[in-house]
């Protein structure tokens, strides 16, 4: 069993404290993703996993076992850098080799398992070639083979596909996704880009300032993020967050921004959302309907600022009082800047965050 | 496109006098091509003419060693080359000295990186309270002149009875070679990327296993020219193996100055001993040339 735990996890870098009680639970096999903005503390974390940093209170366990105070090497873990950390001075094929030979195994068996996992990777060609002269892409995979061939109970990713060209990186995440998908080893992989979070994981764990801020499957943290800086970090392009205060008024209740518009209110707000609560209303671009401005059926008004079409959608900034609202809609567009345009936000889909405490509301 | 001068007229108003004609100078193929070349090698000439003038005095010496005795100083250029200034360093005690210059150099060269290179390694990559004092006091050690230290040392060594031999001479050049050695092994440590050690600790090193399978041959063209700057100031000290010394463990620099007799100085000995002298160092410096190679850690890590 290979399920690693972090329990109440704090560290300090002299006097001040950069991880604040985490805890973390992840069964064996699985895939979970550390996201969060930079300085959140998430490769802080990998590294204390690691070995290559200390911690200042709390417990990390793997498959059982409590490893606060094993070094790396026996703790049962490999890890792949953002930087690759490939050793210069070696051949692919001795970087591949190199903990196997440190312990002991047998030259034979060496070699067979480096073959394999050249098998795998596809770096059969490049065995006897020196890391200066691979593609970023053929070192990222030599970085992984290296933690491969190991065969630990837990793989740790800081940041690999960071370096790489934006095609490269969606083919190197199917790449990884598969490997885990045949290997089924326990994964942690840390990462900035949410989009890689949510492709590749089985979990995510949002972190900021050195705290959990919400740990579930990507759909979980999608649907229902547990406060406005998960619902603002996670999908992009991100939820629309507006101001706003709740009022009850002949025709329910509704919500009304600063500059005066009238929002409808999700479901589920009942009990939290009382009469003058202080909001943000949040809602992603794709839970827009746009018409005519004339129309009726309650829309906002809006002014279109710029028509992004990608292809697969079309996305529509517009000024909708003060505030800037993306919208991304399936259908093709064709509004010029400055038209006018009415904006109907799905109420259904819509989510409500008290503007205080940043909590969810409905 | 065709190479002919140009002819530019201007269009005056009607009523003005005759425009005056322009012309460009004509293209460079007709000017002479001897002025063109010295124009582009100005720089490369300067270089040689300062070379040779550095290298005069040198070069005199070499060729001092390879003449006969009797046409030392002789005006001309020409002369049969012999070996009788060499060979007649093989009696008396110069052999003896040249031998005592390369223990003492080599000793204390050894001595110095392996207590020099540990100690930059661990300053480098431990960070301990104080680290960046103790860093400049090992630099200060070297800030006052070496002669400040001679008559202590003399007298120290005279009560340690290390006096007038090699290992005391190389304990002192050590004393002076540590500083240098800690310092420039700490900036080539520092060049190599700490997640490679880490990569290495998570592989199965420990973390001077690591130093000495992964740190080390990164920064070995670095401890290559290191060496040989410990060795050619062990080699080439006059003053302390002047003092230091008296018949046992005479350096070479300071058996030539044996050759300045009292009935008269023996050119030929004297210029052949100094080719010797000169001889290591100028090998060191063209072997160790080709290992001082940028660009070994390229592709270890994202550039």
């Amino acid at each position: 069993m290979a399920s690693l735990h972090l329990k109440q996890v704090f560290k300090h870098y002299d006097q001040t404290p950069v991880i604040h009680g985490v805890d973390i639970d992840i069964d064996d096999g699985e895939f979970v993703a550390l996201v969060g903005p930079s300085g959140c503390g998430k490769s802080t974390l990998l590294r204390a996993v690691a070995g290559l940093e200390s911690i200042s209170a709390g417990e990390i366990r793997l498959g059982g076992r409590v490893i606060n105070d094993v070094a790396p090497r026996d703790r049962g873990i490999a890890m792949v850098f953002q930087n690759y950390a490939l050793y210069p001075h070696m051949s692919v094929r001795d970087n591949l080799g190199f903990a196997m030979k440190l312990q002991g195994v047998a030259k034979g068996e060496i070699a067979r398992r480096v073959l394999e996992v050249a098998h795998v990777l596809g770096l059969g060609a490049l065995l006897d070639r020196k890391p200066r002269q691979l593609s970023g892409g053929q070192r990222q995979r030599v970085a992984m083979g290296r933690a491969i061939v190991r065969r630990p109970d837990a793989f740790l990713f800081d940041e690999p596909l960071s370096n790489l060209d934006a095609k490269l990186r969606v083919r190197m995440r199917t790449e990884i996704r598969a490997l885990h998908q045949r290997l089924g080893t326990t994964t942690v992989y840390v990462t900035h880009d949410q989009v890689e979070a949510m492709t590749m994981a089985d979990r995510i764990v949002v972190l900021q300032g050195g705290r959990v801020e919400q740990a579930g499957t990507p759909l979980e943290l999608y649907d229902r993020p547990c406060n406005a800086f998960v619902a603002g970090f996670i999908g992009s392009p991100a939820m629309n967050l507006l101001p706003g205060r709740v009022v009850f008024g002949d025709g329910g209740a509704r919500v009304v921004t600063d500059d005066g518009l009238h929002l409808p209110l999700p479901p589920g707000s009942a009990p939290a959302a009382r009469e003058g609560t202080e909001v943000l209303y949040g809602a992603r671009p794709e839970h827009f309907e746009i018409g005519p401005p004339d129309a009726g059926g309650g829309g906002l008004p809006a002014e279109v600022i710029v028509v992004e079409p990608t292809g697969a959608e079309t996305q529509v900034a517009l000024r909708v009082g003060r505030h800037e609202v993306l919208a991304a809609l399936r259908e093709r567009v064709r509004a010029r800047p400055g038209e006018a345009l009415a904006l109907r936000p799905q109420a259904a889909h819509a989510h409500l965050f008290d503007a205080g405490s940043g909590l969810r509301l409905n | 496109m065709s190479t002919l001068g140009i002819e530019v007229s201007l269009q005056a108003p009607a009523s003005a006098a005759p425009p005056p004609e322009i012309r460009l100078a004509p293209p460079r193929a007709a000017r002479p091509a001897r002025a063109g070349w010295l124009r582009r090698n100005v720089r490369g000439m300067a270089a040689l003419v300062v070379l040779v003038a550095v290298l005069a005095p040198f070069l005199w010496l070499v060729q001092l060693a390879f003449r006969p005795a009797d046409r030392i100083f002789d005006e001309a250029l020409g002369f049969t080359p012999t070996l009788a200034g060499f060979t007649s360093l093989l009696q008396g005690n110069f052999v003896r000295s040249f031998a005592n210059s390369l223990v003492v150099s080599t000793l204390s060269t050894v001595l110095s990186l392996a207590i020099g290179v540990p100690a930059a390694y661990a300053l480098t990559r431990w960070n301990f309270p104080g680290r960046r004092h103790v860093a400049l006091w090992i630099l200060v050690t070297r800030m006052a002149p070496p002669i400040a230290f001679t008559i202590p040392f003399f007298l120290a060594y005279r009560w340690l009875g290390l006096q007038d031999t090699v290992v005391g001479l190389a304990l002192v050049y050590l004393t002076f070679n540590l500083a240098i050695v800690i310092w420039l092994m700490q900036t080539f440590f520092e060049s190599v990327p700490a997640s490679l050690e880490e990569a290495a600790w998570i592989d199965g090193c420990g973390i001077w296993q690591a130093f000495w399978r992964i740190t080390l041959p990164l920064a070995a063209p670095g401890l290559a020219a290191t060496a040989v700057l410990c060795f050619v100031f062990s080699w080439n000290d006059f003053f302390y193996a002047l003092i230091l010394t008296r018949t046992q463990a005479v350096t070479a620099p300071v058996a030539i100055v044996n050759f300045l007799q009292y009935e008269g100085w023996e050119w030929a000995k004297i210029a052949a001993a100094g080719t010797l002298v000169a001889l290591p160092v100028v090998i060191f410096t063209v072997l160790v040339r080709r290992y001082l190679v940028h660009g070994l850690t390229a592709g270890s890590v994202k550039d």
